[in-house]
């Protein structure tokens, strides 16, 4: 339990830093990145009949949001502002950007799990099946279809969903997040925000199950060879109970490929949730950046980071409780 | 009788438009049957209908002076009317929340009457009082606030409340404006009950303080912009409209509208709730399009794969109007050899506009016919028979080539080249995901290759990034919007305005160098003109602002002149107004000039209000 402590402790620290390391990058990107917003916006109300001088002044609101100050002073502002727990507000609707980040994560944070999740069970079922049947034609069939989905992008799988489940047979819908005209939370508007995540969340579940069938298959084929599992068959123990010690064993570095789907799909989130138009932390951090809302912008950037790192975390402090290895080395040291 | 001492002016330009000085001075009313309005009856009722919006932000409030507001303009936000999409004159109004309005004949004053029976969705009468709050917080947000410069044309005039449905507005004669009453009508207001509290009692001694000059001046405007913040972010809570609907809910995707049972007019109102759903990028609007979902769509830039696609979609409509935006070629003159005539005429001519119109945008523009900085639709009814002398740059390699000799470049091994031996070089700059921008500038580059000119489009990765890079003078050419009528000072602003050395300041016009001050375009300050002499059409086109019918009339004609030889842009075509609505659920059947309307996007709320959708029975 201690050495459990010790480890949570040297993560958190881990992590710490990690976020620091981050929402500094962040703030010099953010910094650097070209584009000028009021123009952008001037443009924009000129094209909607503006004059000059109303599209001007009116675009011109925009820079009373607009940092000022040395780039160090603005660092510094910025991560003070961060202690504190605060992320400012977002500069055009003036919504604190907490406020709009909960909004969008539960659009992405449900939808990435469930579909990481998915693929992570669907990954190591077959995995096991793959690495079992490795010598049969249906083996390699699977093993294959690892690899195929492995090497195509995450965008690519979302577009041809779509293509096929919702425009040349359309049975889901294209985009969108629920049916609007639905009560919230009546049968009916659970079974709608269902119907609509069924493409996203198919499209998560398809990029990451690759990369769980060929790590699972590969762990499963490196048990298979150690003397335990050996040992076992000689002494004449059940089949069921040897499958559970190989699937115990090799799901282990699982686990660390979980965490990093998760991240991958985290990040992948951003084109999918653009090709469904579904309103998630990708889409608000895609229409951010269009825009500039700089404040909206760092704290997207931010959280989809930290929760990359905090899956990151979770996994390492997962791995050592159920691995007594590591729990024992950790707790000698 | 109650009168406000407030600048009305000032107020009503706070969400307003273009303008120009136009005389009008027929009242019209939803009453004197030429508006185009239905009548009671007319439309079948139920339903829902469909349509979109951009950027919907579901934390936003519905605050129409919030700038991610959850009060879309027609449906839940009023004006007091809506402008019309005519050619030249901006003050041409569907009623709104007036009823009637009366300009006199010296464009001085402006008579308002809202509807006897304009009622807020809680009950509560709409009143004079309401639309003078609303002025009051026009000044604060933003595009109102440039009035309270001192200086600036059309400050400082009264609103007198005459009875509860009925104000009257009046300019100072000392400094009028032709936007006068396009301000006042474009005006959108807000439920004083609501908002009263929102601006600091003592607001409007704040107003006329900041209206006048010094220490104590300034703070009065930094006070004004302040209170403008605070009305940014006011969240009233819960939604009430003096519109046809009321917003019900809302999530990321899509806002749901409920019929308001007050509205004035409200049977004229069809379909009893809307959708209106987010869209980020035009390619989900081909999507629901496609799909048939859509009741109507406002104007987005569609391939004409895709419009073909749409079409053959059962129940899908498609209407072309006319639209006041023109796509044109602009030369940064600060680059050599752009700053010879020469060369700029040299390209105007080698340019076949037709073909490049019917690769890259058939259904969205028409070719251009000349060079001129109005759209040719418009071009004869400002300038009259000057048109014919304008030059047409047609295409015609040959007045190429002599324009290219005349600037001292040969030609070896069918390339041209600088007179220092050089090849000539032409880079053109898009925006990525301008799908039409980048078709056009790929078939000039083509077309200029086989010319002999060396010729790339190189892309900029969004519009802000292109706007800054511009306006930093980072390219030698870009495509470049200019028309944007009606307003005769909004159309040669775009050209001989901030972006080629001309800048209003105080109500002042200022002149800054190339390079300087945003000045990217790099013109002349003056330019000789045939017929005309040596002009600025600097100072020509800030006359505009205030200058009569006949002033008005002849500065367009020398500015047209003037774009016309020295072609700081090419025009390359005017777009069309190209629309979308499917006949499946309800017909959705606006005229021509209601298909555009200055300062909103989403259009079907407009028209649902006037009753020019009914439902399919």
């Amino acid at each position: 339990m201690k050495g459990f402590a010790r480890r949570l402790a040297g993560q958190l620290a881990r992590g710490l830093v990690m976020v620091w390391v981050v929402l500094t990058f962040t703030f010099v990107i953010i910094s650097i990145m070209p584009g000028d917003p009021v123009r952008a916006e001037y443009e924009n109300l000129l094209q909607q009949g503006y004059s000059p001088e109303q599209a001007e002044a009116q675009a011109a609101m925009l820079h009373r949001f607009r940092p000022t100050g040395s780039v160090f002073e603005q660092y510094v502002d910025y991560v003070g502002s961060l202690l504190r727990f605060d992320l400012g507000q977002s500069l055009y609707s003036r919504v604190d950007v907490a406020t709009v980040l909960a909004d969008a994560a539960k659009w992405t944070v449900i939808p990435v799990l469930l579909g990481t999740v998915l693929s992570f069970g669907l990954g190591v079922v077959v995995g096991v099946y793959a690495a079992i049947k490795r010598s049969s034609k249906l083996g390699d069939m699977l093993t294959m279809s690892g690899s195929l989905l492995r090497g195509i992008p995450d965008f690519v799988v979302g577009l041809l969903l779509a293509s096929i489940f919702a425009t040349l047979w359309p049975i889901l819908p294209r985009q969108g997040a629920v049916n609007i005209l639905y009560e919230p939370w009546t049968v009916e508007y659970v079974l709608s925000l269902g119907y609509h995540a069924i493409l996203p969340v198919a499209t998560y579940t398809i990029s990451a199950y690759g990369g769980f069938i060929l790590a699972m298959k590969s762990s499963v084929v490196t048990v298979l060879g150690d003397d335990f599992i050996l040992a076992a068959e000689l002494r004449g123990m059940k089949r069921s109970i040897i499958f559970r010690y190989i699937a115990r064993n090799a799901i282990l570095p699982l686990f660390t490929v979980f965490a990093l789907s998760v991240a991958a799909v985290f990040s992948g989130a951003i084109f999918i949730e653009r090709i469904f138009n579904y309103p998630g932390l990708g889409m608000l951090l895609i229409d951010s950046i269009g825009r500039r809302d700089i404040t909206v912008m760092a704290g997207a950037l931010l959280l989809i980071t930290v929760a990359v790192i905090i899956a990151n975390i979770v996994a390492d402090l997962f791995y050592s409780v159920i691995d007594p290895r590591i729990r024992r080395a950790g707790d000698r040291v | 009788m109650k009168v406000t001492r407030i600048t009305a002016t000032l107020a009503a330009f706070a969400l307003a438009i273009t303008a120009c000085g136009g005389d009008d001075d027929e009242p019209t009313s939803p009453d004197d049957g030429d508006n185009g309005a239905a009548e009671e009856g007319e439309v079948n009722r139920g339903g829902v209908y469909t349509t979109i919006v951009t950027q919907l932000d579901a934390t936003a409030p519905p605050n129409p002076f919030n700038p991610d507001t959850n009060s879309f303009l027609g449906y839940n936000a009023m004006r007091l009317a809506w402008v019309k999409n005519h050619p030249t004159d901006p003050s041409d109004f569907y009623p709104g929340l007036a009823s009637e309005w009366e300009v006199s004949d010296d464009n001085l004053e402006l008579t308002v009457t809202l509807h006897p029976e304009a009622t807020w969705s809680d009950g509560t009468p709409v009143t004079s009082d309401d639309v003078v709050l609303s002025a009051n917080i026009a000044y604060t947000r933003g595009s109102g606030a440039f009035i309270l410069d001192p200086g600036a044309a059309g400050a400082a005039s009264d609103v007198e409340v005459i009875d509860d449905k009925t104000l009257r507005f009046t300019q100072d004669p000392d400094n009028p404006t032709g936007e006068f009453v396009n301000g006042i009508m474009d005006m959108t207001i807000v439920p004083e009950h609501v908002y009263g509290d929102v601006l600091p009692a003592d607001f409007e001694e704040t107003l006329e303080a900041a209206q006048g000059e010094g220490e104590d001046a300034e703070e009065a405007r930094d006070a004004v912009s302040e209170a403008g913040e605070e009305v940014a972010s006011f969240d009233p809570g819960e939604d009430i409209s003096a519109g046809p609907y009321v917003l019900e809910r809302i999530n990321p995707s899509e806002a749901l509208l409920t019929r308001n049972e007050h509205f004035h007019n409200d049977h004229l109102v069809a379909p009893d709730q809307v959708i209106v759903r987010n869209y980020d990028g035009n390619e989900q609007v081909w999507d629901y399009l496609q799909a048939g979902e859509l009741d109507s769509s406002h104007f987005v830039a569609v391939p004409e794969d895709v419009v073909q696609q749409i079409e053959a979609v059962p129940g899908n409509e498609i209407s072309r109007t006319y639209s006041p935006v023109v796509a044109g070629l602009a030369f940064n003159q600060s680059y050599e050899p752009f700053d010879d005539v020469h060369v700029r005429r040299a390209l105007a001519y080698a340019i076949d506009r037709e073909q490049m119109v019917s690769v890259s945008t058939p259904d969205g523009g028409d070719a251009a016919t000349t060079t001129s900085g109005i759209h040719q639709e418009v071009v004869d009814e400002w300038i009259g028979d000057a048109v014919g002398e304008l030059d047409p740059y047609e295409h015609d390699l040959d007045a190429a080539e002599e324009e290219l000799e005349a600037a001292g470049m040969t030609k070896e091994d069918g390339r041209w080249l600088l007179p220092d031996g050089e090849p000539f070089e032409v880079p053109i700059q898009v925006v990525s995901g301008f799908s039409d921008w980048i078709a056009a500038g790929e078939n000039i580059a083509t077309q200029l290759d086989e010319f002999g000119i060396e010729s790339e489009i190189l892309t900029s990765p969004d519009f802000t990034v292109y706007q800054e890079e511009m306006a930093a003078g980072d390219y030698p050419l870009g495509f470049w919007l200019i028309g944007l009528g009606p307003s005769p000072y909004n159309i040669f602003q775009r050209l001989y305005g901030q972006s080629n050395g001309w800048q209003v300041h105080a109500g002042q016009l200022s002149y800054s160098e190339p390079g300087e001050d945003g000045n990217w375009k790099g013109g002349p300050e003056t330019i000789e003109v045939e017929g005309h002499g040596e002009i600025n059409p600097g100072e020509l086109t800030h006359e505009l602002r205030t200058a009569d019918e006949e002033r008005t009339q002849e500065i367009m004609t020398i500015l047209a002149r003037a774009t016309n030889e020295t072609l700081p842009v090419i025009q390359l075509w005017d777009y069309i107004n190209t629309q979308f609505s499917n006949t499946d659920r309800f017909i959705t059947d606006p005229p021509d000039d209601a298909r555009r309307v200055s300062g909103v996007t989403s259009l079907a709320g407009i028209w649902i209000q006037q009753g020019w959708v009914t439902a399919v029975e």
